[in-house]
C-alpha cells in the first residue's frame, strides 16, 4: 500500500519535472501573424540549435495584436517575449523589463539611431529594434520617363505629377494611399500635416492640429484624394499595393515593408518598373518611422533567456537571414546599418537606400501612453472628414478637441 | 404520483451550469462598467458610479452607433423576413425536384462568417470585383459600393442576407410543413384564392414561428460584429459604425469600464426588444 | 400544374444563383492565384492550380488546427445536448412558480455581447488555469448554444404526449429510464437539430476563440482569420481554407438532413 503510494508520488513528480524543465527553457513570444511569422519560423531552428531554448510562437492578427499583448501583459499571463509595434511601447512600458543596463553588453552603436529611440520612453529603453519601417514613395519609373516628369520632391510636385498621369477613363490613377476608415489612414494624415510643419501634441503637451500648418496639411490631403483610384476610400493597406501591382496607380505613398510584393513577378504586373524616392516635403520632410520591436515581460519567470531571445532577434545573424529571406512577400528588415548597407541585402531588397535613407530622416509619432487612442481618434475624424460628415474646419475642430480630451487638458 | 415533482430536478445540472457560467461574467461585467479602468494605467482603477454610463448616452457617436445597430438590424431583419418566407412559400409545394434544393440553399450557412465577409467585400471591389464588371458591362455604373454610406449599409444587408437567408427559410420551411394540407383543401373547397389562404390560414398559425424567427434574428444581427468588420470596418466615415464596432475599438484600447458600459447597455437594449416582441406574441394566442 | 412548376423553377433560379454563386467563387479563388482572381474579363473556366491547398495544409500546422477544431466542437455538442436534454425536460414536465421567468433569464444571458463577456471569461480562466485548453472553450461553448437548444427541445418534448410516459411509468420504469428509452427516441430529430447548431456554433467561433486560446489549443477561425495579413486577405488560402472547414459541417448536415427539416417541424410550433 505504501510502496503503491510512493510510485504514485514518484510518477506524479517525474510527470512534472520534465514540465518544469521544459518550462525553464521554453519561450512564450506574441508574434504578428502572417508574413513576418514566417520568416521567424523558418529561422528559429537556428536560433533553437545555438541556444537549446525553444520559442512557442503565438501569432495573431496586426488588428488584434496590441489588444492581445495590453491584455496578457496587465493581466499578468505568459508571454515572455513580445513583438511589438512601437507606438505601443509607451502603453505598454509599465509591464516590460527595462533593458537599459543588458544593452549596453550588445553592439547598439550599429542599429540605425531613430530605430533605439522607438524603443525608449522616458528615458529608459524598453525595447530592441528589430523591424524598421518607414514610409517611402513608390513610383512607376517608365510612366515617369515615358512624359519625362522628374521625380517629385514637394507635395505640390507631386500633385502636378499626379494629374498628369490621372487617366480615369483608362483605369490610370495619380496615386494610391487610404482615405477611409481603415488604420493607415490617420497615418497619411499625419505624414501631410507634419510635412507642413504641424505637430499631433505640440511641445506644451496640447493638441497641435487646428493649426494652419495641420489646415495644410489636411487640405493637401483632401486634394490628392481627388487623383487617387475612386474606392481610395474603402481602400486599406492591401489594396493601396494592389493599385501599383496591378499597374493601375502610378505613384504611392507605402510602407517599405509593402514594397517586396510589388517586384514580385507573379504577384505585380510591373515588377521592374519601380522606382523608389523619400517621401516628399512641405516645409520639412517627415517620413512616418513605424519600427517592430522586441520587448520582454517584467513579470517573465525567464528573464535570462528572454534576453537571450531579444539578442538574436535584433542581432546581425537573424538581421541577414531575413532580410533575404526567400519569399516574394515581405521580409524582416534589420535595424542594423551594418546589415542594411551590405551588398547582398541591397541585391534582396530592391528598395533598401530608400529604406536607410528614410529612417535617417525618419520622425517618430507621440511617445505618449494616449498615442493609440490618439490615432484611433485621428482615424475615426479623418474618415468622417473625407465620407463628408464633417467640413475641413469641423475636423481639425474635432481632431484637436479628441486629442485634447485624451490628454486631459 | 412523485414522479412529476421528481422531474423538477432534471433542470438542476443544466440551469446551474448555465446560471454560474453567465450570470458570474455579467455581475463581474456590470461591477467594472461602475469603475474607470484603463489596462494601461493600472494603478488608477476609480469608482464612478455610473459614470461611464452618462458618458455614454452623452456621447454622440455612441447615439450615433445606436441609430445604425437599429437601422442595420430592422432593414436587415425585414428583408431576411421576406426573402425567408418567399423561399419557404416556393418549397412547400410538393415538386419532387425541391428535395435536393434543400440542401444547396442550406450551404451559405456552413461558410465561417469571416471568409464569406471576405469574398464578398472582393465580388464588390469597384476595381478588382467581379460584380462591378458585369455591372458595368450592362450599364449599371460601377458603383462605389463600400465608399459610399448608403451602399455600404446595403452592402452590409445584402451580405448577412446570403448568410442568413438560409436560417430563416428553414424555420418557416419546418413550420409550413407542419401545418395539415386538410385546411388548404377544405379552402380551395370553399373558394378561396391562394393569397386569401395566406392570409387567414397560413399567417395565423404560423405566427409564433415567424415572430421567433424574426427574434432570434433581430436579436443576433444587433449584435454582429464579424461581417461589419471585414467588409466595412465601421466606415465610411461612421456610417457603419454599429455599438458592436464601438465596443470593439474602445475595447481594444484597453478601457475596460466603458467597454463593459456598453456591454450592459447592449444587453438591456435587447431584452427589452426581446420581451416587447414575446409579450406581442404571447398576446396573440 | 405544369406552369406552377415552371413558375417555381423560374423563381428558384434567382435563389440558386445568389445563393452559390459566392460559393462558387470561393472554390474557383481556392484553385486560382491571386493575380488571376482580379482578371477582368473574370475568368470562369481556368487552369486549377494546388497551391493554395498545398501551402494551407503544409505551412501551418492544419491538421493540429483541424483536431482542435473537431475535439472543441465534439465535447460542445455532447456537453450542450446533455445538458441541455435534461434541463429541457425538466422545463417541459413541471411549472412552477418563476419558472417562465427562469426561462426567460435563460434566454436573455446569452444576449451579453461577447465581447462584454470576453473579459471576465479570460480573468476567470486565467485564474483556474484553463487558458489555452480544451476545456475552456468547450465550457464556453456550451453556455452559448445550450439557451437554444433548451428552447428548442422543450417544444419537442412538449410534443410527447404525457399519456405515453404515464405507460411507461406504470410499467415500472422510474423517470430516468422514462426519458432515455421512451421520451429522447421520439424527440430524437430535435436533438439532431440542437446537434447542428452547437456543432456550428463552436466551429465557427472567432472572438472567444482568439482570445482564450493560445499554442495548444488554437481553432480554424482564428487561423482563417490570420490569413488576413497585413499584405491584406490571402484569398487563395483563405479560400482553401473555408473550404476544407466547410467539409465536415457539410457532410453531418447531409447526414442529419432529413432529421433537421422534420425536426424543426415538430418543435418550432409549439414552445
Amino acid at each position: 500500500m505504501l510502496a503503491g503510494m510512493m510510485a504514485v508520488l514518484a510518477a506524479m513528480a517525474l510527470s512534472f519535472a520534465p514540465d518544469a524543465f521544459a518550462q525553464a527553457k521554453t519561450l512564450n513570444l506574441s508574434m504578428l501573424a502572417g508574413f513576418k511569422e514566417d520568416v521567424l519560423r523558418a529561422n528559429l531552428p537556428d536560433f533553437e540549435r545555438r541556444t537549446g531554448i525553444k520559442v512557442a510562437v503565438d501569432a495573431a492578427p496586426l488588428s488584434e495584436l496590441y489588444k492581445k499583448q495590453l491584455l496578457s501583459l496587465s493581466t499578468g499571463a505568459r508571454h515572455d517575449v513580445l513583438f511589438m509595434d512601437e507606438p505601443w511601447v509607451p502603453a505598454l512600458s509599465e509591464f516590460l523589463l527595462p533593458l537599459d543596463e543588458r544593452a549596453r553588453g550588445i553592439d547598439m552603436q550599429d542599429f540605425i539611431p531613430t530605430t533605439v529611440d522607438a524603443g525608449a520612453y522616458q528615458g529608459r529603453q524598453y525595447t530592441l529594434p528589430v523591424d524598421p519601417n518607414v514610409q517611402i514613395l513608390v513610383y512607376r519609373k517608365d510612366l515617369f520617363e515615358q512624359r519625362g516628369l522628374k521625380v517629385p520632391t514637394t507635395w505640390e510636385e507631386l500633385l502636378q505629377a499626379a494629374k498628369a498621369l490621372h487617366d480615369p477613363a483608362k483605369q490610370q490613377y495619380g496615386i494610391a494611399f487610404t482615405a477611409g476608415s481603415d488604420v493607415q489612414t490617420p497615418l497619411y494624415m499625419t505624414l501631410l500635416m507634419w510635412s507642413y510643419g504641424a505637430e499631433l501634441v505640440d511641445a506644451r503637451g496640447r493638441a497641435g492640429v487646428n493649426t494652419d500648418a495641420g489646415k495644410k496639411g489636411a487640405e493637401m490631403f483632401l486634394e490628392l484624394i481627388k487623383v487617387a483610384p475612386p474606392a481610395v476610400k474603402s481602400f486599406t493597406f492591401a489594396d493601396v499595393n494592389k493599385a501599383i501591382q496591378l499597374g493601375q496607380a502610378a505613384m504611392a505613398i507605402q510602407w517599405a515593408s509593402g514594397a517586396k510584393p510589388m517586384e514580385d513577378p507573379t504577384r505585380s504586373s510591373v515588377a521592374g518598373k519601380l522606382g523608389y524616392a523619400l517621401v516628399p516635403k512641405g516645409t520639412r520632410q517627415a517620413p512616418m518611422r513605424g519600427v517592430w520591436t522586441v520587448a520582454i515581460a517584467k513579470n517573465s519567470p525567464n528573464l535570462e533567456i528572454a534576453w537571450e531571445f531579444a539578442k538574436w532577434l535584433s542581432g546581425r545573424e537573424f538581421g541577414l537571414a531575413s532580410t533575404r529571406y526567400p519569399s516574394a512577400i515581405s521580409a524582416i528588415h534589420c535595424a542594423r546599418v551594418s546589415v542594411l548597407s551590405d551588398p547582398g541585402t541591397k541585391q534582396a531588397l530592391p528598395y533598401a537606400d530608400a529604406l536607410l535613407g528614410n529612417l535617417k530622416l525618419a520622425k517618430g509619432r507621440p511617445r505618449l501612453k494616449e498615442y493609440p487612442d490618439i490615432q484611433e481618434h485621428m482615424r475615426v475624424t479623418a474618415s468622417r472628414l473625407t465620407a463628408g460628415e464633417l467640413s475641413l474646419d469641423a475636423a481639425l475642430k474635432e481632431m484637436d478637441a479628441g486629442i485634447n480630451k485624451l490628454l486631459g487638458k | 404520483m412523485g414522479s412529476v415533482q421528481s422531474r423538477r430536478w432534471f433542470l438542476v445540472p443544466g440551469v446551474i451550469f448555465l446560471l454560474v457560467i453567465d450570470m458570474v461574467p455579467l455581475v463581474y461585467s456590470l461591477g467594472v462598467s461602475l469603475y474607470e479602468w484603463w489596462l494601461v494605467r493600472p494603478r488608477d482603477v476609480r469608482f464612478i458610479g455610473l459614470g461611464n454610463y452618462s458618458a455614454l448616452v452623452l456621447d454622440p457617436a455612441f447615439r450615433r452607433s445606436v441609430l445604425v445597430t437599429c437601422i442595420l438590424t430592422f432593414g436587415a431583419v425585414v428583408v431576411e423576413f421576406l426573402a425567408g418566407l418567399a423561399l419557404a412559400l416556393l418549397f412547400a409545394q410538393p415538386f419532387r425536384f425541391l428535395r435536393p434544393m434543400r440542401a444547396v440553399i442550406m450551404m451559405p450557412l456552413f461558410v465561417v462568417p469571416v471568409v464569406g465577409a471576405t469574398m464578398w467585400r472582393l465580388i464588390l471591389h469597384p476595381e478588382l470585383g467581379v460584380l462591378g464588371y458585369y455591372l458595368s458591362l450592362l450599364g449599371f455604373g460601377n458603383p462605389q459600393w463600400l465608399s459610399d454610406p448608403t451602399l455600404a449599409m446595403i452592402a452590409l444587408i445584402l451580405v448577412d442576407a446570403w448568410r442568413t437567408i438560409p436560417f430563416m427559410f428553414l424555420v418557416i420551411h419546418a413550420g409550413l410543413e407542419t401545418l395539415p394540407a386538410e385546411l388548404y383543401e377544405a379552402a380551395r373547397v370553399d373558394g378561396a384564392s391562394w393569397l386569401q389562404a395566406f392570409r387567414y390560414i397560413t399567417v395565423p398559425l404560423l405566427a409564433y414561428i415567424m415572430l421567433v424567427a424574426v427574434l432570434i434574428r433581430g436579436m443576433d444581427i444587433f449584435r454582429e460584429f464579424d461581417i461589419i468588420f471585414v467588409l466595412t470596418g465601421g466606415g465610411p466615415g461612421t456610417a457603419t459604425e454599429t455599438i458592436q464596432l464601438l465596443n470593439y475599438r474602445v475595447f481594444g484600447l484597453g478601457h475596460m469600464g466603458q467597454a463593459n458600459a456598453i456591454g450592459v447597455i447592449t444587453l438591456i437594449l435587447v431584452a427589452l426588444m426581446c420581451y416587447l416582441l414575446i409579450r406581442a406574441v404571447l398576446r396573440t394566442r | 400544374m405544369q406552369t406552377r412548376k415552371i413558375l417555381t423553377a423560374l423563381g428558384l433560379t434567382p435563389a440558386l444563383l445568389w445563393t452559390l454563386f459566392p460559393l462558387y467563387w470561393i472554390l474557383t479563388a481556392s484553385f486560382k492565384t491571386e493575380l488571376s482572381l482580379y482578371a477582368r474579363p473574370p475568368q470562369w473556366i481556368f487552369s486549377p492550380i494546388l497551391e493554395n491547398y498545398k501551402r494551407v495544409l503544409f505551412n501551418i500546422p492544419f491538421f493540429q488546427y483541424l483536431t482542435n477544431s473537431l475535439l472543441i466542437a465534439t465535447g460542445t455538442t455532447v456537453g450542450s445536448l446533455v445538458l441541455g436534454t435534461l434541463a429541457a425536460y425538466g422545463f417541459s414536465r413541471t411549472r412552477f412558480w418563476g419558472s417562465g421567468a427562469l426561462r426567460f433569464l435563460i434566454l436573455v444571458t446569452r444576449m451579453v455581447p461577447r465581447m462584454t463577456l470576453v473579459v471576465p471569461y479570460y480573468l476567470i480562466m486565467l485564474k483556474i488555469g484553463m487558458l489555452d485548453t480544451y476545456t475552456g472553450l468547450i465550457i464556453a461553448y456550451i453556455s452559448f448554444a445550450m439557451p437554444f437548444s433548451i428552447w428548442l427541445l422543450i417544444g419537442f418534448f412538449d410534443d410527447v404526449p404525457i399519456e405515453v410516459e404515464e405507460a411507461a411509468l406504470v410499467d415500472g420504469c422510474n423517470p430516468i429510464g422514462t426519458l432515455l428509452r421512451v421520451v429522447i427516441p421520439i424527440a430524437a430529430p430535435g436533438l439532431a437539430v440542437a446537434a447542428i447548431f452547437a456543432f456550428l456554433v463552436s466551429w465557427n467561433e472567432f472572438l472567444f476563440a482568439l482570445i482564450l486560446s493560445g499554442v495548444h489549443s488554437k481553432t480554424l477561425p482564428v487561423v482563417i482569420a490570420g490569413l488576413t495579413t497585413d499584405l491584406g486577405p490571402l484569398y487563395g488560402e483563405m479560400s482553401a481554407a473555408a473550404i476544407m472547414v466547410m467539409l465536415p459541417n457539410v457532410l453531418m448536415t447531409l447526414v442529419l438532413q432529413r432529421y433537421v427539416v422534420k425536426g424543426l417541424t415538430l418543435g418550432a410550433v409549439k414552445g
